[in-house]
C-alpha cells in the first residue's frame, strides 16, 4: 500500500516536474531561434539577444521588476515583523481587526485588490508611477509576511522580552538580540514568499502603475500578441539569473555546514539568502546606471516617452534615433484606441502619441492636444502622399505629423478560397458557411462595424440607430454560426503559417503576411473599406516637445522609414518611400498600396453619438462569441 | 512589556488606509453613477441590477467559478500526492525537490504562460504528437482545454507548496503513535495525516481558487479574444470601456461571492477539526 502511494507519488511528481519545465525548455531553445516562429527551429542565433539589449524598455522592466521586487521585500518584511511582534502583546480588538483587514489581499481576487489601490491612488490624485506601484506592492506583500512571522511570535515563550528587559537590555536590544533571532526562519520565508509574490505579481501592478513604469509582467502582456522571441531571450536570462541565485545560496550551507553543526548554521545560512537577492540587485542596479551614461550629443540624457500601438515600430530605427541624439526612447504600447485614450484622459503624460484618425479627431475637439509647430515639421509633410495629407480629422494638419497608413481588407488563403466567392460575397463571405471555424475576426469594434456596415451597403459613418442594429445582428449571425475566432495581433503569425482560411486585416499586417507567405492573397472588397492613418501627435503638457519633433522628422526621413515600413509592412506615408518599397522588396502584393479615390472607401469620423452605442454592441458581439460554444 | 504594543501602531493606520480604504472606495463607486455639475454623483444600484439581468454575464461568472472549480480540483489530486510523496523524502532531496517546484515560479507567469502558445498551436509539439498516436485535428490553443491546462500549469505550484508545508511541519510522532495503537496505514492518513494537513490543502485552495476566478491573461492569451471570464469582463470594463461603476460593482459580487465560499470552506475545516477531536 505504502509502497504503491510512494510510487505514484513519485510517477506524478516527475511527470509534474515536466510538466513544469516543458515550457521553460521551449522558451529556452527558441530564444536561440533563427527565425521568429515559435514551432519551427530553423537554426541557431543570438540575434533575439541582440534585439532585446538594445530594447531599452525591455531592460528597464527586468531593472523595474527586480528593484520593485527587493525594496518591497525589505520594507514589508520589516513592518510585518515589528507589527507582529507589537501584535502579540496588543488587546485581542486590535489583533483581531489587523487580521481581518489583513485577509482583504490575501482572500480577495488579486484583481479586486488592484482595483482597490488604482481607486484609491485615482481618487486622492497621487500620480501613478513608481511610488504607488512600491505602495501597492508593500501593501500586498506585508500580510503574507505576518502570516508567515505571526505563527513563530506566538509560539515564543512570553516572558522572554521581559526577561530581556530585567536583565537589562533596551526595547530595542529586546527585539534585536532576542526576539528576532528566535522567529529568524518565519522572517526569512515571509521575507522569499514575499519577494516571489512581488517578483511575479502582473494583476495589481498592472492597475497601478503608470508614466512609462512597467515590469516584466505588464511588458509581456502590453507588447501585443505578435510574436516576439526577445522576450524568450530576456526570460532565458531571468532562468540564468534565478537558478545562479538559487545554487549559491543553496550550495554555501551546504559547504559551510561541512564545517559546522547543522542548527544553528541553517539559520544564518537563510541569511545568506537574502544576502544573495540584495547582491544581485545591486549589481542589477549598478549594471543599469553603468550602461546609461551620458555623452554630449544634442539632447543627451533626456527622455522621449511614447505611447503607439505595440510591434509597430523597428527597434533598429529606435536605436538609430538614441544614438544620434543622446536620447533615452521609452515606448509604451496599447491594443487599442480606446484604451490610449482611457489612460491619456486618467492623465498619463507623453511626448508622442501616434493614435488612429478618428482618435486624432476625439482628443484635438476635447483639447487634449499641442498644436504643432509647422515651421519645424513643414519639411516633412512636404515629402508625404498628399492623399492622406489635410484629411477631415485633422484639417492642415494642425495637430498631426502622418506615421503609418493604410485599408482594411481580408486576407485570404488562395488554395482554399476561391477567389470568386470573395468577387461575389465581398464581406458577406464571413457568414458563408463554407468557411465554417475558418476565420478570424478583429478584436475592434470600430473596424469590425465597419466591416458589418459595408456588407450591408451602408455608410461606415452612419448615426442611424437602425443601421447599427442591422450591423450588430449581421455580427451576431457571423459569431453564431461561423465559429470564428476572435483575435488581434496573433492573426498575423497564424496567417503567415496558413492557419486559418479568412481573415478581416489591416493592410499593413497583410503585407507581412504576404511577403512571408505567397499562398496568401489580400482583397479590398467592391463595396468599400476603412483607408486610415496613423499619426504622431503631442499631447498637451509634454515635457519633451523639442525631442517629440525631433522624432516626428527623423522618423520620417528617407533611410528611417523605408526599415520602419519594410519591418512592419504597413504603408510609409512618406512617397519616395512607397514608391520604392512597392516596386522593390513588396513587388507585386497589392496591400503595400492601399487603394485611393475608390468613391466608397471613408475614412473614419469620432463621433460622440454612436461611439458608445458600437462599444457596447461589440461588447455583447464578444460576449455572444464567448457563449456560443 | 506594554511598550511593544506600539510598534503595531503605524501598521493600523497603514492598513487603515492602504488595505481597507480601497475596499470602502470599490463599494462606493460601485454604488454611484457619475451626475451632472452640481451634484458630481447619485446613489445608484443600476449597475448590479444590469449584471444581474443580463444572461451573458451570470453564464460568464458561471464558466468563470466552474473553470476555477475544475483547476482547483485537479491541482488537489495532483498537489496532494506529490506533496505527501515530497514530505516523506529525507531532509536533503525534500529541500532539492521543493526547489525544483519553487524555481519555475521564480519566472514570470505572463512569459510562462506564453511559451504554452507554441507547444499548444495546432503546429505545436504537442498537437503534432497527438496527431502522431492517432489524434487528428485536434484544436487546443484558444479553447478551453488550453485555458485549464494554463491555469493548472501556473497554480499547482501554490497547491503542493502548501499541502507539503503542513505534511512536513506534522509531528512524527502522532504517526508512530497510531500505529502504535493498532492503526493500519490507511487508517493513520485518513485519521490522523489528513486531518492535520487540512490547514496546508485549505490554503492551497485558497491560493489556486482565487487567482484562478480573477484571471485574465490566462484567457486572454491561451483562450483568444472570444474566451471570456469575469476577469476579462473588469478588465475590459476598467482598460478599454472606462465604465468603472460597473467594473466596480462586478468586483465587488466577485469578492462577496469569494468571501462566502471561503467562510463555507474554512467552517468545513473547523467543522471537520472538532469532530476528529471527538472521535
Amino acid at each position: 500500500m505504502n509502497e504503491k502511494r510512494r510510487f505514484s507519488g513519485r510517477t506524478l511528481l516527475v511527470l509534474s516536474l515536466l510538466f513544469f519545465y516543458l515550457p521553460i525548455l521551449f522558451m529556452i531553445i527558441f530564444s536561440f531561434n533563427d527565425s521568429k516562429s515559435l514551432t519551427h527551429f530553423t537554426g541557431f542565433s543570438l540575434r533575439w539577444y541582440d534585439a532585446m539589449l538594445k530594447n531599452h524598455s525591455m531592460m528597464e522592466s527586468l531593472y523595474i521588476t527586480i528593484i520593485i521586487a527587493v525594496l518591497a521585500t525589505i520594507i514589508s518584511t520589516l513592518i510585518g515583523t515589528l507589527t507582529a511582534i507589537g501584535l502579540s502583546q496588543s488587546g485581542k480588538r486590535m489583533r483581531r481587526f489587523i487580521s481581518q483587514v489583513n485577509d482583504f489581499p490575501l482572500m480577495n481576487p488579486d484583481i479586486v485588490t488592484a482595483i482597490g489601490l488604482m481607486l484609491l491612488f485615482i481618487t486622492f490624485q497621487i500620480e501613478k508611477g513608481f511610488l504607488t506601484l512600491l505602495l501597492a506592492h508593500i501593501a500586498f506583500c506585508i500580510p503574507y509576511v505576518m502570516l508567515s512571522v505571526m505563527p513563530k511570535v506566538r509560539s515564543l515563550d512570553p516572558n522572554l522580552a521581559d526577561a530581556a528587559l530585567d536583565l537589562g537590555a533596551t526595547p530595542m536590544q529586546a527585539i534585536t538580540k532576542v526576539i528576532v533571532p528566535e522567529i529568524m526562519p518565519g522572517i526569512v520565508s515571509g521575507a522569499l514568499i514575499a519577494f516571489t509574490m512581488s517578483f511575479d505579481d502582473f494583476i495589481i501592478s498592472y492597475f497601478v502603475t503608470g508614466k512609462g513604469i512597467k515590469n516584466l509582467s505588464i511588458m509581456v502582456y502590453t507588447m501585443s500578441k505578435r510574436v516576439n522571441p526577445s522576450v524568450n531571450a530576456i526570460s532565458t536570462v531571468v532562468v540564468v539569473l534565478v537558478t545562479i541565485l538559487l545554487i549559491v545560496i543553496n550550495v554555501i550551507p551546504v559547504i559551510r555546514e561541512k564545517h559546522k553543526g547543522d542548527r544553528i548554521e541553517s539559520r544564518s545560512s537563510r541569511g545568506w539568502k537574502i544576502g544573495g537577492i540584495c547582491a544581485l540587485a545591486a549589481a542589477v542596479l549598478i549594471s543599469y546606471f553603468g550602461i546609461h551614461q551620458s555623452s554630449s550629443l544634442p539632447y543627451a540624457g533626456q527622455t522621449l516617452r511614447i505611447y503607439m500601438p505595440g510591434e509597430y515600430i523597428d527597434n533598429d530605427v529606435v536605436s538609430e534615433f538614441e544614438a544620434q541624439t543622446g536620447a533615452k526612447v521609452v515606448i509604451d504600447n496599447f491594443d487599442s484606441n480606446e484604451q490610449m485614450y482611457i489612460k491619456v484622459a486618467n492623465g498619463e503624460q507623453y511626448d508622442l502619441l501616434i493614435p488612429s484618425d478618428y482618435m486624432i479627431q476625439r482628443l484635438k475637439d476635447e483639447g487634449r492636444l499641442e498644436k504643432l509647430d509647422r515651421s519645424k515639421v513643414k519639411k516633412t509633410l512636404k515629402k508625404m502622399n498628399p492623399y492622406i495629407l489635410d484629411v477631415a480629422y485633422d484639417p492642415g494638419n494642425v495637430y498631426s505629423v502622418p506615421y503609418f497608413w493604410g485599408s482594411v481588407g481580408i486576407v485570404y488563403d488562395k488554395t482554399k478560397v476561391d477567389r470568386e466567392d470573395l468577387e461575389k460575397e465581398g464581406y458577406n463571405i464571413f457568414l458563408d458557411t463554407k468557411y465554417k471555424s475558418d476565420i478570424y475576426l478583429y478584436d475592434s469594434e470600430r473596424d469590425s462595424f465597419m466591416m458589418a456596415l459595408k456588407a450591408l451597403g451602408y455608410s461606415m459613418n452612419t448615426e442611424s440607430h437602425e443601421e447599427l442594429t442591422k450591423a450588430y445582428d449581421w455580427l451576431k449571425q457571423c459569431v453564431e454560426t461561423m465559429d470564428p475566432e476572435i483575435v488581434t495581433d496573433e492573426i498575423i503569425d497564424n496567417m503567415a503559417q496558413g492557419r486559418k482560411a479568412l481573415g478581416l486585416i489591416y493592410s499593413g499586417d497583410a503585407t507581412y503576411i504576404m511577403s512571408e507567405n505567397k499562398n496568401m492573397g489580400f482583397y479590398m472588397p467592391k463595396s468599400g473599406t476603412n483607408i486610415w492613418v496613423d499619426a504622431m501627435v503631442i499631447p498637451k503638457g509634454a515635457s519633451n516637445k523639442d525631442l517629440a519633433y525631433a522624432f516626428m522628422n527623423y522618423i520620417n526621413s528617407y533611410e528611417a522609414a523605408e526599415a520602419n515600413s519594410l519591418y512592419v509592412g504597413y504603408t510609409s506615408p512618406n512617397q519616395k518611400v512607397e514608391k520604392y518599397l512597392s516596386t522593390h522588396d513588396f513587388k507585386g502584393i497589392n496591400a503595400y498600396t492601399p487603394r485611393t479615390d475608390y468613391a466608397a472607401d471613408e475614412v473614419f469620423e469620432y463621433n460622440d453619438k454612436t461611439r458608445k452605442e458600437i462599444a457596447d454592441l461589440w461588447s455583447d458581439v464578444k460576449i455572444a462569441a464567448s457563449n456560443a460554444d | 512589556m506594554k511598550k511593544m504594543q506600539q510598534l503595531a501602531l503605524p501598521y493600523l493606520i497603514w492598513s487603515i488606509l492602504m488595505l481597507l480604504l480601497p475596499m470602502l472606495l470599490i463599494v462606493f463607486y460601485s454604488v454611484i453613477t457619475s451626475g451632472n455639475t452640481i451634484i458630481p454623483f447619485r446613489l445608484t444600484l443600476e449597475h448590479y441590477v444590469r449584471f444581474f439581468t443580463d444572461p451573458d454575464f451570470l453564464l460568464i461568472l458561471w464558466r468563470s467559478l466552474s473553470i476555477a472549480l475544475e483547476t482547483t480540483i485537479i491541482c488537489l489530486l495532483l498537489g496532494y500526492p506529490i506533496a505527501y510523496y515530497i514530505a516523506r523524502c529525507d531532509e536533503k532531496r525534500q529541500n532539492l525537490l521543493i526547489l525544483l517546484i519553487t524555481l519555475p515560479m521564480w519566472i514570470n507567469m505572463l512569459v510562462r504562460t506564453n511559451a504554452w502558445i507554441g507547444i499548444l498551436s495546432n503546429d505545436g509539439v504537442l498537437v503534432q504528437f497527438l496527431s502522431l498516436i492517432g489524434f487528428h485535428d485536434v484544436q487546443i490553443l484558444y479553447t478551453r482545454t488550453a485555458v485549464l491546462i494554463g491555469m493548472v500549469y501556473n497554480f499547482l505550484p501554490f497547491m503542493i507548496l502548501q499541502i507539503h508545508t503542513s505534511l512536513s511541519k506534522m509531528d512524527n510522532s502522532l504517526i508512530e503513535a497510531a500505529a502504535d495503537l493498532g492503526a493500519n496505514r490507511a487508517q493513520t492518513f485518513w485519521r490522523v495525516t489528513f486531518p492535520l494537513s487540512m490547514p496546508g490543502v485549505v490554503s492551497g485552495i485558497a491560493l489556486v481558487f482565487l487567482p484562478s476566478v480573477s484571471s485574465f491573461f490566462i484567457p486572454k492569451l491561451l483562450g483568444g479574444g472570444q474566451f471570456f471570464l469575469i476577469g476579462n469582463v473588469i478588465e475590459n470594463q476598467f482598460i478599454t470601456v472606462g465604465e468603472w461603476n460597473f467594473g466596480s460593482a462586478i468586483s465587488v459580487i466577485i469578492a462577496l461571492i469569494m468571501m462566502l465560499l471561503m467562510m463555507l470552506v474554512r467552517k468545513a475545516e473547523k467543522k471537520s477539526a472538532v469532530q476528529e477531536d471527538r472521535s
